[in-house]
């Protein structure tokens, strides 16, 4: 309730305080980080392809978006079908391995993505990206207004956020951690693992999808970046730093990362190199993420004074 | 009538022969024991019976339908729950949810399994305090499993295999590592047990096999080598110079 | 046809480095069980060595010898100071260093060396072609293909043939016996990793005067390490060599034909491997 609390007065205050393109691009990444974190903090799986989904249907709904201007609904639906369908192909593929072999897996079919969008530059635009996606109106809204499209992301997240909790407290969520904490065991006691980790990459892709949409029509271009590595190691790390132990984790990480990545952009054009910097830190001294780098940050300030 | 038989199953890992051509035939209601030596291959049969691994050869029937390379996930639905012989539970879980998990699984529905609340499902939910209850651990329902005692964990163990409500019962030494007053428990527990379900026991503690079983299997190298009742195999000479040893004479 | 015949041989070259990046990362993967998503970078700084060392000393052969044991330093380095507090933390964070790793690597690349590729003559007398009957071909990818042979041949005798070999092909399989065997499991881990970039290092220096240099080349490197370790098994030296021909053979093919599919096909060939052998080539795990 209290988390709730704060995630409603975060999105109203926000846009006063950032930009609010910065602010849509923190719930667009937060929406992102819960459907990784379905499979990363939940199931256990560690995902390092998340942008194979985010950026097939950023492509996809982007460029019926410009060239059949087809509805704002529309794109969204398109959007969360081909996150969903592009994460159960890769799935399919990678359910079957488990540990290591997983993790390059799915950083092996990021690439296959990334290389065809890449190479595929009559629609996709190649490395110049994919420009011109527009924004259409709804119902006499002109989305071309950022604080109207600020508003129509926000409510967005908030019900994504409010569909992956039904989903954590369901029975599929229970099952999802029962694999993670044994696989063995749930196998065991009845339930066909490899189909159920299936089932999580689904949902995360479709979040993904949905995700990468709302990205495309937030800055009116799909960059190749968008089904980069580098992307799908950015939702880890943010997912990470706001802890994967817990359903809020991936909001309070998409909040620091975009802070950290919008600040660190305007130091130095070689900020990725700043980025890797924080990333070593975190992982050598912040390791549990923020809430517990906070209460050490806290316990050190009150023995030095 | 036999609810559960092999015929001549085995199972070889390349040269080795783990499990070879073992005929068992455990009758519906008894408690049937298996014992032999340790790397015997007991736990290796128990692992063809619950579909860890296809067998390599023979038959798997049970209650009158041919289960053999029927995939674990598939086996609990049929009505066979298994316990393990090193823990193996849900650690973070508290043992509400661990026994729950199980006790979903093998419910009649699984409507509402992406939105409906976990703790929506009434009949889940009694089966698995139940469960709890049967093993002596209602009490701490609440607690997570990995914060209890060795000996709760083994009767944790046995919950989890009590909640799918199955019809045979395959325990893979429920004693092991246990103080003697925590077995005393647990044989208290699985003589409670007895005549409820129908349960195959692997044990190696001999005054818990005599005390407890209806029938006795004795596996060595992978074979059967004698069957009967306690008493039978108390007298009979091959199990004593393979495997009682001294400890019976 | 001779133009077939002349891409499949390019292949082969091209396939033993695969092989080469695909066996050393199969070492620290295997040896250490983390992620190693540097591995990449770690290429690349073996190209970018050679460069330097080339431009500095004017002598390749020099270069060849002194820039993989440059990169095989940075590994001993990354381990000790970085990898080797990690080892029990998940790995999730493991991942997360060695990419963060990547990141930076990438990025002093683009520093130190400027964002715009680099070409890199090979040395005078392994310049031009000879005449193989069917095609003219270069005297320097006969040297990569033979080069590359030898190291396989180097590193499979390593691991056969000495007892240092033998420890390292348990510390795969079994860890817990390594250390029973009262092994200091920590110096195993060091030189696993050390070895590995330089099979990463070497690879890289090869590579440099067939494709030239770009900050890009060792991400693309990576995922294609990757692609051998999942098709070949880890610790698998066949696997590594049969995996790193087949994607080598099959892009430089593709090539001939449909230039802008040669990377993609890299993955889809493995796709489709594991679409039919889930478990790999040689079906390990």
């Amino acid at each position: 309730m209290r988390a709730l609390v704060l995630i409603l007065a975060a999105v109203v205050l926000l846009p006063f305080i950032v930009r609010p393109a910065i602010a849509s691009e923190i719930w667009i990444f937060a929406i992102f980080g819960l459907g990784l974190n379905l499979l990363l903090g939940y199931t256990g799986l560690l995902s390092f392809g998340q942008s194979t989904f985010f950026g097939s249907a950023a492509y996809v709904a982007g460029y019926l978006l410009k060239h059949y201007a087809i509805g704002v609904f529309a794109a969204l639906g398109i959007g969360v079908a081909v996150g969903a369908i592009s994460a159960l192909l890769v799935g399919y593929l990678c359910v079957q391995r488990s540990g290591l072999y997983f993790i390059m897996l799915t950083f092996a079919l990021n690439q296959l993505f990334y290389f065809i969008a890449y190479q595929w530059t009559t629609v996709t635009g190649g490395e110049d990206g994919m420009p011109g996606v527009p924004r259409p109106a709804m119902l006499g809204i002109d989305f071309r207004d950022p604080v109207a499209y600020y508003i129509f992301v926000s409510v967005l997240f908030l019900l994504s956020l409010w569909l992956m909790k039904r989903i954590v407290d369901s029975p599929l969520g229970k099952i999802l951690q029962g694999i993670r904490e044994n696989e063995v065991r749930a196998e065991a006691v009845g339930y066909h693992v490899p189909r159920f980790k299936l089932l999580a990459f689904v949902i995360g892709g479709a979040f993904s999808g949905l995700a990468g949409v709302l990205y495309a029509m937030l800055f009116g271009i799909v960059p190749l970046e968008a089904i980069g590595f580098v992307t799908s190691g950015n939702v880890v790390f943010a997912t990470l730093i706001g802890g994967s132990g817990s359903l809020y984790g991936p909001i309070i990480g998409s909040f620091v990362f975009i802070w950290l990545s919008e600040s660190m952009s305007v130091v130095w054009a070689r900020w990725p190199l700043l980025l890797g910097v924080a990333f070593i830190v975190v992982v050598l001294f912040f390791r549990g993420g923020v809430v517990e780098a906070w209460d050490r940050i806290w316990r050190f300030s009150k023995r030095t004074t | 009538m036999a609810l559960l038989e092999t015929h001549d199953l085995s199972k070889a890992f390349g040269a080795l022969t783990a499990v070879n051509a073992v005929s068992l035939r455990v009758e519906a209601g008894t408690l049937h024991s298996i014992i032999g030596p340790n790397g015997a291959g007991k736990t290796t049969l128990f692992n063809l019976l619950t579909g860890t691994f296809p067998p390599s050869a023979g038959r798997i029937v049970f209650d009158g339908s041919d289960i053999t390379g029927t995939p674990a996930h598939r086996i609990a639905h049929l009505g066979l729950a298994r316990s393990f012989q090193r823990t193996n539970v849900f650690p973070a879980f508290s043992l509400l949810d661990n026994v729950w998990l199980a006790a979903f699984a093998c419910s009649k529905s699984w409507r509402g399994l992406l939105w409906r609340r976990a703790d929506r499902y009434p009949e889940a939910t009694a089966q698995a305090r139940a469960a709890l209850a049967d093993v002596g651990l209602g009490e701490k329902a609440d607690q997570p499993a990995r914060e209890i005692s060795h000996g709760e964990q083994r009767q944790l163990e046995l919950a989890i295999a009590l909640a799918a409500a199955p019809r045979v019962l395959l325990l893979d030494e429920p004693a092991a590592g246990l103080s003697p007053e925590e077995t005393r428990r647990m044989v208290a527990l699985v003589r409670a047990l007895k005549g409820r379900y129908t349960i195959v026991l692997i044990e190696h503690k001999m005054d818990i096999i005599m005390n407890v079983s209806d029938r006795i299997s004795v596996m060595h190298f992978g074979s059967l080598i004698a069957e009967g009742t306690p008493e039978e195999i108390q007298r009979n000479a091959e199990v004593r110079r393979a495997y009682l040893g001294g400890v019976a004479a | 046809m001779n133009l077939l015949l002349g891409q499949i041989l390019n292949g082969i070259a091209t396939g033993m480095l695969y092989a080469l990046m695909g066996l050393g990362l199969s070492l620290i993967t295997g040896v250490l069980n983390i992620p190693n998503f540097a591995h990449g970078a770690l290429f690349a700084i073996g190209a970018y060595f050679l460069v330097s060392v080339v431009g500095l000393l004017g002598n390749f052969w020099l270069g060849l010898l002194v820039a993989p044991i440059g990169v095989a330093l940075l590994g001993l380095l990354i381990e000790y100071a970085g990898v080797r507090r990690l080892y029990a933390a998940g790995h999730d964070y493991q991942l997360l260093f060695t990419f963060g790793l990547a990141l930076i690597l990438n990025e002093l690349i683009i520093v130190i060396w400027g964002p715009v590729g680099i070409s890199h003559l090979p040395p005078a007398i392994l310049r031009g072609g000879v005449d193989l009957g069917f095609t003219f071909y270069p005297k320097y990818r006969l040297f990569v293909m033979a080069m590359a042979g030898l190291l396989v041949v180097a590193t499979w005798l390593f691991l056969e043939k000495t007892r240092y070999g033998a420890i390292m092909r348990a510390g795969i399989e079994n860890k817990e016996m390594v250390s029973l065997l009262g092994i200091d499991i920590h110096w195993l881990f060091t030189v696993a990793f050390a070895l590995g970039a330089y099979l990463a290092g070497i690879a890289g220096a090869l590579t440099a005067p067939i494709r030239g240099l770009s900050p890009g080349m060792g991400v693309d490197m990576l995922g294609i390490a990757f692609v051998v370790v999942a098709l070949g098994g880890l610790g698998n030296l066949l696997g590594a060599i049969a995996a790193g021909l087949l994607i080598g053979v099959a892009q430089a093919v593709v090539a001939a034909y449909w230039t802008e599919a040669s990377t993609a096909v890299i993955f889809a060939v493995m796709a489709a491997v594991l679409l039919v052998r889930p478990q790999g080539l040689f079906g390990i795990r």
